[in-house]
């Protein structure tokens, strides 16, 4: 092992950037377009009405407990009722008997009908108590709060998946070229050793990966002003072990791709598992034992764990269950080098 | 004393799945000639120049290079692979990609061995030129001087004149006489016949067996033609 061979491939790769400055601009300008996308998607909280139309005769009171919520009441007759939700124009509609009230939801979104159904039934049950509900429960925020947006509970998760995928990408498809090119054969007949080549990669994308998780880091707090906790050191700490990681799995998923297109097409089998299984879309604690059995092998798991603890929960690098994420990151990240390492194989016929 | 060969292969075989590429290949490079390979494509000539740089593992048979394992010898600085598509990084400069495979070999202080080179392939005035630049013979000058930074003992020279023009061909061979005179031991493969003349010896490979090897006035003789291509196609016809 002679690191000044390590490092001339680093150098080698740095150079390349250099001259390529369109991938360079692309891999600090793509997080930074997809985040503000995503900023403004998620980043206020939910605005938009919900029309429910009231079948027949409306109690007062209901007005009154809707008062404040995103719920606007109609009424109607009960045929014209029915038709405006089919058609589209309101989302529910709801029918006083003496049993109380049915609800007729348009039902199609199942996170509208979900947020709608709930905001329903607290109206309703204020009605029933004869006393607003809010003044006699009061909530109380362990972690986020009152002014806490989905985006500040999406970022930590999505700090990690834009670093983990682009740098992906990229590692595999220059490494790639290395192979394509007829460099790695030559780079192979020199002293240059296997484990030489592949820490030569890691350090020269590593510099790039880091300065871009920086720079994702710094756009979603200061930028999208996203609410944290936790240490910044720490969260940066978390990204960095995690992007080495995705350094040597480029490297080794290249051994697979014939060419840049096939590399590209890896990534809804590599990458697109990991994300959706990772806490992105939902938590981890919810999947099923299967899927969550699978979650545990993908190291944006872990990644997404400490991420979100430390900056929606403010824990420190000392938390054990922080310590324990960062480890086997760690782990992942030398296994797959090791993987890389095996992937070059000298005789490629 | 009696020294290594700078390359002796004993009955090496090598396939590649079905394909034999290399079927009982025997041979040996005398320190200091220009060895040429001979033969038509497919015949195993890149195998075992690539055998020889350590990039493939032979089954069977015994490949000694100054008397060392191909890998041993690669990893003393003693050989120089030239791979016959001229591989560099297009997207650095000369020097930069120079300066890079110099360091692999780890030297230090290579700007005097990098102007050395780039004279020698008459390029010294694109030094800080982007590879992408160049035109293919240029390249294939660059590829050369790339090989020669660290001055090996054997240089393994896949096909190095393909698409370089006649007078630079002639410069070429200039040079790898130059080199021969200097005590560098010089493998290359060809299709050409009048490349094949210049050498001090030549083998002639096909279908990954080694036909005849000997000067090339050895060969026309013992083939009974008047021309190394007549030598080549009677000694190729006769059943291996």
């Amino acid at each position: 092992m002679n690191p000044r061979r390590a490092g001339a491939v680093a150098r080698r790769i740095v150079l390349g950037f250099r001259h390529d400055r369109r991938s360079l601009a692309l891999l600090f300008v793509a997080p930074i377009v997809v985040l503000t996308l995503v900023g403004a998607l998620w980043g206020s909280p939910a605005t938009g009405t919900v029309r429910v139309i009231a079948a027949g005769d409306v109690d007062p009171q209901l007005y009154e407990a809707l008062r404040g919520t995103n719920i606007q009441l109609q009424a109607m007759d009960a045929p014209a009722a029915i038709e405006e939700v089919r058609a589209g124009r309101a989302d529910a509609m709801i029918e006083f008997t003496d049993q109380g009230a049915t609800v007729t939801v348009e039902g199609s979104d199942p996170t509208r009908t979900s947020s709608f159904v709930s905001q329903m039934d607290a109206a309703l049950t204020q009605i029933i108590i004869g006393s607003p509900l809010r003044s006699a429960v009061t909530v109380k925020y362990l972690y986020g709060g009152p002014s806490y947006t989905l985006l500040d509970y999406l970022a930590p998760v999505l700090i990690a998946v834009f670093a983990y995928f682009f740098i992906f990408l990229l590692s595999a498809v220059s490494f790639l070229r290395e192979r394509t090119s007829g460099t790695l054969e030559r780079l192979l007949a020199t002293p240059l050793t296997r484990v030489e080549l592949v820490l030569g990669y890691l350090g020269g994308f590593a510099l790039f990966a880091l300065l871009q998780a920086l720079v994702i880091l710094a756009f979603t707090l200061f930028v999208l002003k996203v609410q944290y906790r936790g240490n910044l050191a720490t969260i940066f700490l978390v990204e960095a072990v995690l992007v080495v990681g995705a350094v040597s799995l480029g490297l080794a998923i290249s051994a697979f791709a014939r060419n840049e297109l096939q590399a590209v097409q890896f990534v809804p089998l590599v990458l697109v598992p990991q994300i959706f299984l990772s806490g992105l879309l939902v938590p981890v604690d919810q999947l099923n034992d299967v899927l969550r059995a699978l979650s545990t092998i993908f190291p944006l798991t872990y990644a997404n764990e400490a991420l979100r603890s430390v900056m929606v929960k403010g824990y420190a690098l000392t938390d054990p269950l922080i310590l324990r994420d960062i480890g086997v990151l760690a782990l992942f990240a030398v296994v797959l080098a090791a993987a890389a390492v095996a992937s070059i194989r000298r005789e490629v016929a | 004393m009696d020294l290594p060969h700078a390359v002796e292969a004993r009955d090496v075989r090598k396939h590649f799945g079905s394909v034999t590429a290399l079927d009982g290949l025997t041979l040996e490079v005398n320190a200091g000639e220009i060895y040429g390979l001979l033969g038509p494509n497919g015949s195993g000539k890149t195998t075992l120049i690539r055998a020889l740089a350590g990039l493939v593992h032979p089954e069977a048979g015994e490949l000694r290079v100054f008397g060392a394992p191909p890998r041993a010898a690669v990893a003393a600085g003693a050989i120089g692979y030239m791979t016959q598509a001229p591989a560099l990084y297009t997207d650095l400069s000369v020097d930069e990609n120079l300066r890079f495979f110099a360091a692999l070999q780890g030297l230090t202080d290579v700007g005097p061995r990098i102007e050395e080179a780039l004279r020698r392939v008459d390029l010294l005035d694109r030094r800080r030129s982007t590879v992408s630049t160049l035109s293919g013979g240029m390249r294939t000058r660059i590829s050369l001087a790339a090989t020669l930074l660290h001055q090996p003992r054997l240089l393994l020279l896949d096909e190095p004149t393909v698409g370089v023009d006649p007078a630079l061909r002639r410069e070429f061979w200039d040079h790898f006489r130059a080199l021969a005179s200097s005590g560098v031991t010089l493998l290359v493969s060809s299709h050409v016949m009048d490349e094949a003349a210049r050498c001090d010896r030549l083998g002639l490979i096909r279908a990954g067996r080694v036909l005849a090897q000997g000067s090339a006035r050895e060969l026309i003789a013992r083939a009974g033609s008047t021309d190394l291509e007549g030598a080549f196609l009677t000694l190729s016809a006769v059943p291996a």
